[in-house]
């Protein structure tokens, strides 16, 4: 019955923390990288020239930004190039934001770890990575030189100096992106009033579709994403962690149910006796059987809400202040997952642990129940 | 009227490997009413008629007829439904359900046979008292003597209106004074209410209430006589 208890509690918990870690993958990526919904050319994405613009974008933040249930939006402008400092240069993508508009989207501001965030104030101030700045060797206020195509194809050189230095949890992304300010870029890049990207955070995230379709009939011919539809990675989290979800119920749910097994084979030979004595003042085997079932059910039915409990606490307790795998997430932060994770259940898989108990229960009652039918009534009285 | 009448029964073991020939033809007529012994020393197949007679065991040869029926054609299930209607038991231990108490252990051959509420409330008490344990009624078995919890076994056997109770070794496990305290029961119910009891025993005291003795020895029996 301990056993029984444990193992939902472990269930409960682990799948808890499975769907933490996806929760905060998603709700990083999210806020992050992608936002809620992004509108691009539709053939940006298969091109990535910077040519590929979207026009008139201040008219259409603005209409944007007067739809139901939008937290925030800001557009971009996007570039490849090589930057270069006095001792290296990189390939890296270079990203023209409004810098008040991107704090409220992704809060890059609050990423910057030396110097400070992109203000309107300086000329031509660029935000770089931890992991870039290092590898270019050069700190802040230092000097870079970026090289990119403009919209004719014409190569443009561009001086810029470090304002600030930022470090997230994506190695990826500290090395290959610095932030630039979106007028500066778009002068370089000789565009005006556009951009290659709008981002949209939602206030809350269940209207994602309506809002989806109202976006796209705001704006005709270009194309609106979702973020699941944005990146494969968080379709493919999703599906893998609700894939080793199943995995690792299904081997708890088989320890389970060699455990039952186990537990009520010992309780049937344990009453080997008094089964012999029922079965000879009369108790059917019909009875015997469901009896067996019965009482293997009702350990079920105490054990697994009480293991739901001990795992629900446990979820609650280690939820306030996540759990630090620091210590052994070396590689984790490279795919955008944070080394603390907050374990959440939801009520719906709670049930689902629930309803897997008592079936694995009641199937794992059915051997026991069949060999103490198979008991012969004197042989079981013989042993007294 | 014969409530059981064996023929030749014989009873081996084992026949395929290492044959036991437990008995060895044995005929056997139980009258209404009887309060008969079957003796002999260990080993000498006193629990295997018994269990023989109580369908729970098929004899390897002869026939056996309990009220009037020939049980040796009756299937496994047809034997449980005939050992709940017309036999009580009374084994030598454990007879009791642990987690019951002797009210529920009598009522529960009754929930068997689907006796109603009223019906059950009143046959336990009647049974309680028969056996002198009204007191005890909501004590479980851990809570009682063995011969208490023997005498709760009589009324368990009793529950059901038997034909008749089969007791094997029912004294076994008691000292002097409750194996003569079970035995004035089982007479009483036997003279009072015309119960048939047929027990085995090898305790002479247990012996010298009989008024009937059977003696077996090595599956045949060597001596029956009736005591006045
Ligand atoms: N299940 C069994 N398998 C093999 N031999 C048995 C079995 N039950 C009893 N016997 C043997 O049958 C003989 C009669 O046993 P039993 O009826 O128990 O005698 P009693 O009850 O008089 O002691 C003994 O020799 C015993 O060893
Ligand atoms: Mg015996």
């Amino acid at each position: 019955m301990s056993a029984i208890v444990i193992g939902v509690a472990a269930t409960v918990f682990i799948m808890a923390f499975i769907a933490g870690q996806m929760q905060s993958f998603i709700a990083n990526t999210i806020k992050n990288e992608i936002s809620h919904i992004q509108i691009h050319h539709p053939e940006y994405k298969v091109e990535y020239d910077v040519s590929l613009t979207m026009s008139d974008i201040e008219e259409k933040l603005s209409d944007i930004s007067k739809l139901e249930n939008i937290q925030a939006v800001t557009s971009k402008t996007i570039a490849n190039g090589i930057i270069s400092s006095a001792k290296a240069s990189r390939g890296i993508m270079i990203a023209g934001i409004d810098p008040e508009e991107e704090k409220k989207l992704t809060q890059m501001n609050q990423n910057v770890i030396e110097g400070e965030y992109l203000s309107a104030e300086k000329r031509n101030p660029i935000l770089i990575g931890k992991r870039l700045a290092d590898k270019l060797k050069v700190g802040v206020r230092k000097k870079l030189v970026l090289r990119f195509q403009d919209k004719d194809g014409e190569i443009i050189d561009a001086a810029f100096r470090i304002v600030g230095i930022f470090q997230t949890s994506r190695n990826n992304f500290d090395e290959g992106t610095v932030f630039v300010r979106q007028p500066d870029l778009n002068k370089l890049l000789n565009i005006e009033d556009a951009a290659h990207k709008v981002a949209i955070l939602l206030q809350d995230e269940k209207g994602i579709a309506q809002n989806k379709e109202k976006l796209q009939r705001l704006s005709p011919g270009l194309l609106v994403e979702t973020y699941e539809e944005i990146s494969p990675e968080v379709r493919l989290f999703k599906s893998q962690i609700d894939i080793s979800a199943k995995f690792i119920m299904t081997i708890i749910m088989l320890a389970l149910f060699f455990g039952i097994i186990n537990t009520m084979l010992m309780a049937v030979l344990e009453r080997y006796r008094e089964l012999g004595m029922l079965m000879s003042v009369g108790m059917n085997k019909v009875r015997v059987f469901s009896m067996i079932v019965l009482e293997t059910f009702l350990i079920g039915l105490i054990s697994a809400p009480l293991g739901m409990l001990v795992g629900y606490i446990a979820i609650q307790l280690t939820a306030k202040n996540g759990i630090d795998l620091s210590a052994y997430s070396e590689g984790m932060s490279e795919f955008g997952m944070s080394s603390i994770v907050y374990p959440a259940l939801s009520s719906n898989a709670y049930m689902q642990v629930a309803v897997a108990v008592l079936i694995t229960t009641i199937l794992a009652s059915v051997y026991p129940a069949y060999k103490a039918i198979k008991l012969k009534p004197v042989e079981a009285i013989r042993k007294i | 009227m014969s409530v059981i009448r064996a023929q030749q029964i014989k009873k081996t073991y084992n026949p395929k490997t290492i044959p036991v020939h437990a008995l060895r033809g044995v005929d056997l007529n139980i009258e209404k009413g009887e309060f008969t012994a079957i003796v002999g020393p260990s080993g000498s197949g006193k629990t295997t008629l018994l269990n023989i007679i109580g369908g729970l065991d098929r004899p390897s040869d002869g026939s056996i007829e309990v009220g009037g029926r020939d049980i040796s054609a009756l299937s496994d299930n047809q034997l449980i439904d005939f050992r709940k209607k017309y036999i009580g038991f009374v084994f030598q231990a454990y007879n009791l359900i642990p987690v019951f108490t002797a009210k529920e252990n009598i009522e529960f051959v009754m929930l068997l046979q689907k006796k109603s509420k009223a019906e059950r409330d009143a046959r336990v008490s009647e049974l309680l008292s028969a056996v002198g344990m009204t007191d005890k009624i909501d004590k479980r078995p851990s809570e009682l003597s063995g011969g208490q919890q023997q005498r709760v076994a009589v009324a368990r056997a009793l529950a059901s209106k038997p034909t008749f109770i089969l007791a094997d070794e029912p004294t076994a496990n008691l000292d002097s004074k409750s194996t003569s305290d079970l035995l004035d029961i089982m007479a009483k119910l036997n003279q009072d209410e015309n119960v048939t009891f047929v027990f085995s025993t090898h305790d002479q005291r247990v012996i010298d209430r009989a008024r009937r003795v059977i003696t077996l020895d090595d599956g045949v029996i060597i001596s029956d006589n009736i005591i006045n």
